[in-house]
């Protein structure tokens, strides 16, 4: 971290926290909450215009680092970052095919769900939930993938699984969006 | 269960080396500008209240009358609301940052004239001229600040105002607006439910999650917090900025107008008398089981009873709503229903029966009504605003909030891309970089909206940012990077600077459903006039005070760590702005205030950010960060070999 500004550090040492793809995520809350009380502008409210810019810039800074920090993708892509690749999530995308099939079948499972949510046997919701329960599995083998590729130093293989997380988190994103269209359908 | 102020004051005299410069009691408010009644809060010798008018009344009803030679506001104003409906605005709220086309469409109850105006802001037609939401919002803040000011005796430092979390940009700017046009320094706009939150004293207690379930009388938010050792984070929140108790008496006033058969259903007079009778009703039904209503108007006799039973139904889809953006809330934060601790219920349409009752069912789990609903946002502000300016230096107490609705930029096919999701914890930066599409472009404009749809025409249009000033370079070669960032209050700044020539952009601001810097500064102006007080002594005093704050700030950093962070050099150039300022603000020159202002803030520049450093360093656990960067460092370099 340079002498006279945090903005410079990067995100793992702002926290206190090794540079790894391993994150305590409670001591980076506990940081997190320790920076927001010396920092955050309501500790400014009556100091100078300049003293409460430099407060917003330095706490818009925590907030971007720990919310980098705190998901699996984002930390992975700034891991990459920091060791010279930039990776832009739109632009990036697998060619497994069997993974690529396997997103095709998940996305007809959830379009299944959509269509049939008023008039099927089957509680929706659970449904759902086991969909989610099974992604979030096949995530956390994928970080692990991630972890080791890492640490190994493999980071062609550590940008494949990045895209292979990104897909994931996406899914993720639609079984939630959908469980939510469907609760709020099934409540009115 | 309130926060206990005696003890802390007393801890603050026992330990006068905690703060450097004797500290002289400042008078702050907390203001809850609400749909139906306004309130002023503040804490006095350790407790916090609501303040009366002379009459003993807390509650200033949220109306304003524009009469034949003066203005009304609050109970005054009231009595004009049947007899003089147009020039008498009621729910004012309702119209802040909005424009006329969502008036026309979604609340037609309501009964006013607009007045022909190429602007989306839209003026009420009053004999007093046409007036903007804004205007009508500082008259009621004007009241208040005049209250406070008597009670306290004394002019007021800062005031918090409470908005609702769902509010965007555009309301929240309008509220901010209106503080201004009512002189009134805002140290913060607060969400609504964590002002009740922290009047509730939760920091206090257990540390866990909770939720605040707040129906006012236009608005409805749901809000999840995190408690953790003073700090109030919020982890999502969500609502319905046009959904309140406004809709309950909207609700009954049409089942009162389809019963009574009245062919004058759009008279305003009748409007109005019908909506008071909905309400009269609505209120007697939280203590009685039926309640007779009955109408006596030239064009229209009724006489019926309404049963809570009938209430119920007519209440029962609006309160599901509600509910709807709950699951939606939960789901935002990643809590589940059973995770919650305890709900806090805010704004006076908690005191219906049917809504505690759905809102006890949702969550199964307790509900916190102890607080007069009416009084525990204005209260939270209270103990908010005298931490913010200064009365409580050792105070943990920290409020964090998030965006409530995501931010984006309008790009091809009318479509939004999204730079700042929903429920990011704010402040928060981030930067975009476009380019030219065609040679020697040099400007280019960026329409910026708010919301969670794709296209641009369902989301809220915020403003048109027009970027100006670049060099000409040749298509695609630009390198412009344009910066969202949001402050604590939750609106946006947008600044632009093309990279390869390093020149900032001017930036011209339009607002969609806003006023732009140089109307409100007009407004100022005329409302200065017509009180006859001098624009340019109300602006020299502004620069005076403002000239204290900063010598204060300087000289309690430089008492603390001047010493150690300083060369000498650069103690005698600080010494020097400080003289050069001192001089200033004794003058009655404005602009040289200013000047010696931005002189000495440019002067301590490093000096700013060298204590926050030192501050960080200090806080994190005694050991200094450079050590710690440059191990991990190595260890990052290790791992790559």
């Amino acid at each position: 971290m340079s002498k006279d500004n945090i903005l410079a550090s990067n995100f793992f040492e702002l926290f206190e926290l090794p540079v790894s793809y391993d994150v305590d995520l409670t001591k980076l809350q506990q940081q997190y909450m320790k920076l927001q009380k010396l920092l955050h502008p309501d500790r400014f409210a009556n100091s100078s215009d300049q003293q409460k810019r430099l407060s917003m810039q330095q706490t818009s800074w925590v907030n971007e680092a720990q919310a980098t920090l705190k998901d699996p993708v984002l930390r992975a892509v700034y891991l990459l970052k920091l060791n010279g690749i930039d990776i832009n999530l739109e632009n990036e995308t697998t060619m497994d095919a069997g993974f690529l099939m396997q997103q095709l079948e998940l996305r007809e499972r959830l379009e299944q769900v959509r269509k049939n949510f008023n008039n099927t046997e089957d509680d929706p919701l659970a449904v759902l939930e086991s969909i989610a329960k099974e992604l979030k599995n096949s995530m956390n083998e994928m970080m692990q993938g991630f972890a080791e590729s890492y640490a190994a130093g493999q980071f062609g293989n550590a940008r494949e699984w990045i895209r292979k997380l990104q897909f994931m988190k996406k899914a993720t994103n639609e079984v939630n969006a959908l469980a939510a269209n469907i609760e709020d359908e099934l409540m009115n | 269960m309130q926060r206990n102020y005696i003890t802390m004051a007393l801890l603050q005299i026992a330990e006068p080396g905690k703060s450097t410069t004797a500290h002289q009691h400042r008078l702050a408010a907390g203001i809850d500008l609400g749909t139906t009644n306004s309130l002023v809060a503040t804490v006095r010798s350790g407790k916090v209240s609501t303040l009366p008018d002379s009459a003993g009344r807390h509650l200033l009803p949220s109306v304003v009358h524009y009469g034949e030679k003066q203005i009304h506001v609050g109970q005054a104003a009231h009595q004009y609301s049947i007899n003089d409906p147009l020039n008498t605005i009621v729910s004012v709220k309702r119209f802040m940052g909005r424009g006329l086309e969502d008036i026309s469409t979604g609340d037609e109850h309501y009964s006013y004239e607009f007045a022909d105006t190429e602007r989306a802001v839209p003026r009420f037609k009053t004999r007093a001229g046409d007036v903007s939401a804004i205007e009508v919002s500082a008259e009621i803040l004007k009241v208040l600040k005049q209250r406070a000011e008597e009670t306290l005796g004394g002019e007021l430092s800062g005031a918090v105002i409470t908005v609702p979390a769902y509010f965007d940009d555009a309301q929240r700017q309008a509220t901010k607006d209106a503080a201004r046009l009512a002189g009134i320094k805002v140290l913060r706009l607060l969400n609504e439910p964590t002002a009740a939150a922290v009047a509730y004293g939760l920091d206090t207690g257990n540390d866990g999650v909770i939720a605040v379930y707040d129906l006012g009388g236009g608005t409805f938010d749901i809000s999840i917090l995190r408690l953790n050792k003073g700090v109030f984070e919020v982890l999502a929140t969500g609502g319905d900025s046009s959904l309140g108790g406004d809709d309950f008496d909207y609700a009954i006033a049409q089942w009162i107008l389809e019963q009574s058969k009245t062919s004058d259903r759009d008279d305003p007079a009748i409007k109005r008398l019908v909506m008071q009778q909905a309400r009269q009703a609505k209120e007697a039904l939280a203590e009685t089981d039926t309640v007779d209503i009955k109408i006596d108007t030239e064009i229209c006799h009724w006489q019926g009873i309404l049963s809570r039973e009938i209430l119920e139904e007519l209440l029962t889809p609006l309160v599901k709503k509600t509910l709807t953006s709950c699951r939606r809330a939960l789901r935002d934060a990643a809590i589940e229903k059973q995770d919650i601790m305890e709900v806090v219920m805010v704004g006076g349409s908690t005191r219906t029966l049917l809504v505690r009752e759905m809102v006890a069912g949702f969550f199964e789990c307790e509900l916190l009504t102890g607080i007069d609903p009416d009084k525990v946002v204005a209260s939270g502000a209270a103990l908010q605003a005298d931490v913010l300016v200064g009365n409580k230096p050792d105070d943990q107490m920290l409020l964090l909030d998030v965006i409530p609705l995501s931010l984006g930029i309008e790009t091809m096919g009318g479509l939004v891309e999204k730079i700042i999701h929903r429920n990011t914890a704010i402040p928060v930066a981030k930067a975009q970089e476009f380019t030219t599409y065609k040679d020697g472009q040099t400007a280019m404009a960026i329409h910026v909206l708010q919301g969670e749809r794709e296209l641009v025409s369902d989301n809220r249009s915020l403003a048109r940012f027009e970027l100006r000033g670049f060099p000409p370079q040749v298509a695609g070669a630009a390198r412009i990077r344009v910066t969202f960032q949001v402050d604590a209050d939750g609106l946006l700044i947008v600044s632009a600077r093309e990279e390869n020539s390093g020149v900032e952009a001017r930036i011209d601001v339009k607002p969609s459903y806003g006023l732009t810097d140089t109307e409100i500064e007009s407004m100022l102006r005329e409302s200065i006039e017509h009180a006859e007080d001098d624009m340019q002594s109300r602006l020299l005093r502004e620069q005076q005070v403002e000239a204290d704050r900063v010598l204060e700030a300087l000289d309690s950093a430089l008492a603390v760590d001047g010493d150690q962070l300083l060369s000498a050099q650069e103690k005698s150039q600080i010494a020097a702005a400080r003289q050069v300022l001192l001089e200033a603000k004794s003058s009655s020159d404005t602009n040289r205030i200013k000047q010696a202002i931005a002189e000495l803030e440019a002067t301590c520049e490093a000096y700013v950010a060298r204590r926050m450093n030192t501050s960080i360093k200090t806080a994190m656990q005694g050991h200094s960060i450079d050590e710690y960067a440059a191990d991990s460092k190595s260890k990052a370099e290790t791992e790559e070999s």
